[in-house]
Parts: C-alpha cells; structure tokens; sequence
C-alpha cells in the first residue's frame, strides 16, 4: 500500500534525522566534557580540597556516554536503513543503558553543584588558610589559590573581610587582629606588592582595601562548569527519550 | 577676704569638665572601626582649644571603673601600667598628643582618627607603661580624654559610652550540611526517572508484543530485501512454427 509505504518511509527519515542529531549531539558531550577535564580553571584545588570533587566524575562520564552515543548512533541508522529487528533490539538495549549512564551523570553534576555553598568554602578557607603547619601539600595549595584569588578578583574572605573577624580562624592564630585584621591580599597592592597604604587597609578606609566577597568569583566557573554537564546532558537525554520511543514503535511494526 | 580665698582655691584646683564625648568613627564607615583587639575614636578635634601647654591623654577604662579612676595618677605610673591592664589595673592612658596634633579646624577630607591597640611592639614591654597596645578582651570599655598640665589635670571630657568589641566564633560553628536541593536538580531528576520509567515500561511492553506474536499482520511492511521477483518464462506463440519445422 503506497500510503504504508509512504508512512514507513517517514518514519524512516524521522529516526535517521534523530539519528544524526543524537551522533552529533554525543561529538558535541565529548567535546566539551574533555574541555572541562583537561582546562581545570584555578579553583580545582579548592574544590578538590572540598573531597566533593564529583563534579569532574560526572564530566568524566560525560566523555564516555558521548562516544557511545556517537557509535550508537551510527548503529541505529544502519538498523533502520535495513530494518533489521536483531540490530534495532540490540540498539535500544545499548542506548537504555547509555541512557541510564548519562542520567546519573547529570544528577551527580546538579547535586554536586547545590552542595558548593559559601559556607563550605568559608569553613575550608578559616580551618586551612595559612595553616601554620601545613598537614599535606594540599593546605600549601589552598594558601596559594586563595592569595591568587583574592589578588586577581580584588575580593577578601568569601563574604567579606568581616569573615576573618567573625569567625576564628588558623590564620588568626599566627597573626594578631591588631596587625592583620585581614590578610595583605585583602590591601590593595602597589607593583611591588606592597600595600598601598598599610594604615588605610588595617582601618578598613574604603579605597585601600577589597572590600567584597570572593564567593561569586569562585561560584561563576563552577556554576558554568556544572551547567554545562548537567544541562546539556539534560537536553540530550530528552531527545533520546523521543528517538528510543520512535525506534520502539518502529521495531515493533517490522515483519519478521 | 576670707570667703573671697575660700572660693578661688577649689577655681584653683579642678578640672575642667567639657561637653564632649568621644565617640567611634562613623565618617568614613571603617571596617575596622571595631575589631577583636582594636577600635577607631575620631579625634578630639576643637575640643582642647584653651589648653595649648597641655598634654591630652586617652584614658582607657573598663566600663564600670570609670569612677575609680583618679585623674592625679601619673601617666606611666604602675597602677595604671598598660601591661597590668585588666588586672589588676582597671585603667590605663596612652596616646599622649599635644593641642598642635589636632589642629582646629579639621581640613576636610582628612581622615582624623586614633585607632586604639595599633602598638603590637610594645604589649608585654614593662618598659612602656603607655603602649597603646592591643586591648585584651571584648570589653565593654569606656575612654575619656584628659588634659594634663605637668601632671595636673586640667580639663577632661565626658566619659563615652560603652564600647563593646566583637567576639570571633568558633568555625565549628558554620554549618556546611546542605541547604536543601534547587529547583533545578529537583526537576532534572524527576523528569529523567519519569523519562527513563517509560522507556523500560515501552521495551517490556515491546518485548511481550514479540514473544507473544499478537501483533503479526495489519499494518506491519515487509523488509526490501525479502521481496523477490519470480522470473515467468514466457512462451511465444510465433517461435513454436519455427521448432516444429
């Protein structure tokens, strides 16, 4: 019947086209989930520091899932240009499991995402800042992408630098409040790296001092980190979620 | 005569009392105005104008000692040492200044403040009674500005309120269990389970179909290569005249 006919060969071109879109869709996960490993922007140790560096688990999974969905792809357009039901199973069952993969990935990336609060980083930054004696590399490291942080975003603390009066801290145990209220970063330095005006900055004299938080500055990269993962995946699990259905229907109407 | 001596002596001996209280910095906002160790008074601008030969201290008391101070102790005196500040001395006076330190009237846009605890050299130097050094505890405190002539006081300002410092909490104190799940991961996870829950139920549903072979027939189409095309030899009526021949 030319009207089957006709129905059997847009749906046909339906899935191709899912097809496509979805092996382009999966170069595109690849591509983005190596730029987000390989391009670690200068917070990855705060965030490794965290131990709640899941976010880069999920971006891993983001590599692999993408490559499958590219190979997957390829798979399902040949099933259905053949319309062959054992390729076509084989399809739906490989992309259910993809399919699962991917979705753990995205919720692992908006969970970890909402667990990046200020106050997590302000406990990290009062308990390791300038630890005076260092229990591993890694407190080193924090003291240095906090000086860097606060030097290049003119920020002081993650809310301010009330934060280093508020709260206690290991920095405060090695400098006295009348001395350092708040670190030298926090002054705003000359070219030598000297403080401008050292009065004006232990006064808190606007103009000598930062007087900002640095959360937004580290929550930016993150949040586009993390949207990228989650989101993106998110869109193109949905999609999928058309095509499976289509392939489903597809496969089911094939003559045996 | 004699009533006309009576009178002139206590003229004689006290103290000026002026009107002016010494307050914090409120212009510019300081951050530092009040830290864990240290405060911020505006200086005592106009204030001491009649007192040129005089040295103005700043008296630092605990608040509640504010009676129990005596303006005739010596500056430097060990009763009123910084080191022995808040026990046992429960005053101490520092940041001595003569009338040409603040001058009257204050140029605008200068910052005239005296930051209270800036001196970290000299807090356990028994060598320096005076040191401004950093203040011991969150208080509260009252200061007051005394001017004294020689070691006579002569004028003095009115107690100030009480100055109370913050203190730091403990960083145990913060938190760090999540502040509940955005809107966002809610709703990517629900959609996705739900999402995900069709499709298996779709493939059982698919794979109960095959098994079952219920669905055989109607609207299926067969695959393109299944179709073959028989070849009929057709039999031509005019080559048989030429076989038979």
């Amino acid at each position: 019947m030319a009207k089957n006919d006709d129905c059997v060969h847009i749906l046909q071109g339906l899935l191709v086209f899912g097809n496509v879109v979805i092996g382009m869709c999966g170069i595109a996960l690849t591509a983005e989930c190596i730029y987000f490993v390989s391009n670690p922007h200068d917070l990855y140790t705060l965030l490794k520091a965290t131990e709640n560096s899941d976010i880069y688990a999920a971006a891993w999974i983001g590599i692999f899932v993408g490559l499958a969905l590219f190979a997957l792809s390829i798979l399902g357009i040949i099933g259905v240009i053949k319309a062959s039901r054992t390729l076509l199973l084989l399809y739906i069952i490989l992309m259910l499991i993809t399919f699962a993969f991917e979705m753990a990935s995205c919720i692992t990336a908006a969970t970890h995402q909402d667990s990046l609060t200020p106050e997590l980083f302000l406990k990290q930054m009062l308990e390791r800042y300038q630890k005076s004696e260092p229990a591993n590399n890694s407190d080193n490291e924090i003291t240095k992408t906090w000086d860097e942080l606060m030097l290049q975003n003119h920020c002081c603390g993650v809310l301010g630098p009330s934060d280093w009066q508020k709260y206690a801290s290991v920095f405060r145990s090695t400098h006295t409040d009348a001395d350092y209220p708040w670190p030298r970063m926090c002054c705003i330095l000359d070219a030598q790296g000297l403080p401008i005006s050292l009065d004006g900055c232990k006064l808190g004299v606007p103009g000598y001092y930062n007087s900002n938080g640095c959360y937004d500055a580290i929550s930016g990269p993150v949040n586009t980190h993390a949207w990228g993962v989650a989101w993106f995946g998110f869109a193109i699990l949905c999609w999928i979620f058309c095509v499976l259905l289509g392939t489903m229907f597809y496969w089911s109407r094939i003559e045996y | 005569m004699l009533p006309l001596l009576l009178l002139l002596l206590p003229a004689a001996h006290g103290v000026v009392h002026l009107g002016y209280m010494p307050v914090l910095t409120t212009e510019p906002r300081l951050e530092g105005q009040k830290t864990a160790s240290t405060f911020v008074l505006d200086q005592p601008r106009c204030v001491f104008k009649d007192y040129g030969n005089a040295d103005i201290w700043l008296v630092v008391a605990l608040d509640g000692a504010e009676s129990s101070f005596n303006n005739t102790d010596r500056p430097g005196s060990p009763e009123i040492a910084f080191q022995s500040f808040p026990n046992p001395a429960r005053a101490y006076m520092t940041l001595n200044a003569t009338l040409a330190n603040y001058p009257c009237p204050k140029p605008a846009g200068d910052i005239t403040v005296l930051r209270v605890g800036s001196e970290t050299s000299c807090a356990k130097d028994e060598m320096r009674p005076t040191c401004n050094g950093p203040l011991p505890g969150p208080g509260p405190y009252r200061v007051k500005f005394l001017a004294l002539e020689g070691s006579v006081p002569v004028a003095e300002t009115q107690w100030s309120e009480k100055i109370m410092l913050p203190e730091a909490k403990s960083s145990n104190t913060i938190s760090t269990t999540g502040s509940g799940h955005s809107a966002g991961m809610i709703a990517i996870t629900t959609i996705l389970s739900i999402l995900f829950a069709i499709l298996l139920a779709a493939l059982v549903a698919m794979l109960v179909f095959w098994s079952s072979d219920s669905c055989s027939g109607s609207s299926t189409f067969s695959k393109p290569e299944s179709v073959t095309v028989r070849r009929y030899n057709t039999h031509h009526v005019y080559d048989q005249p030429a076989a038979r021949l």
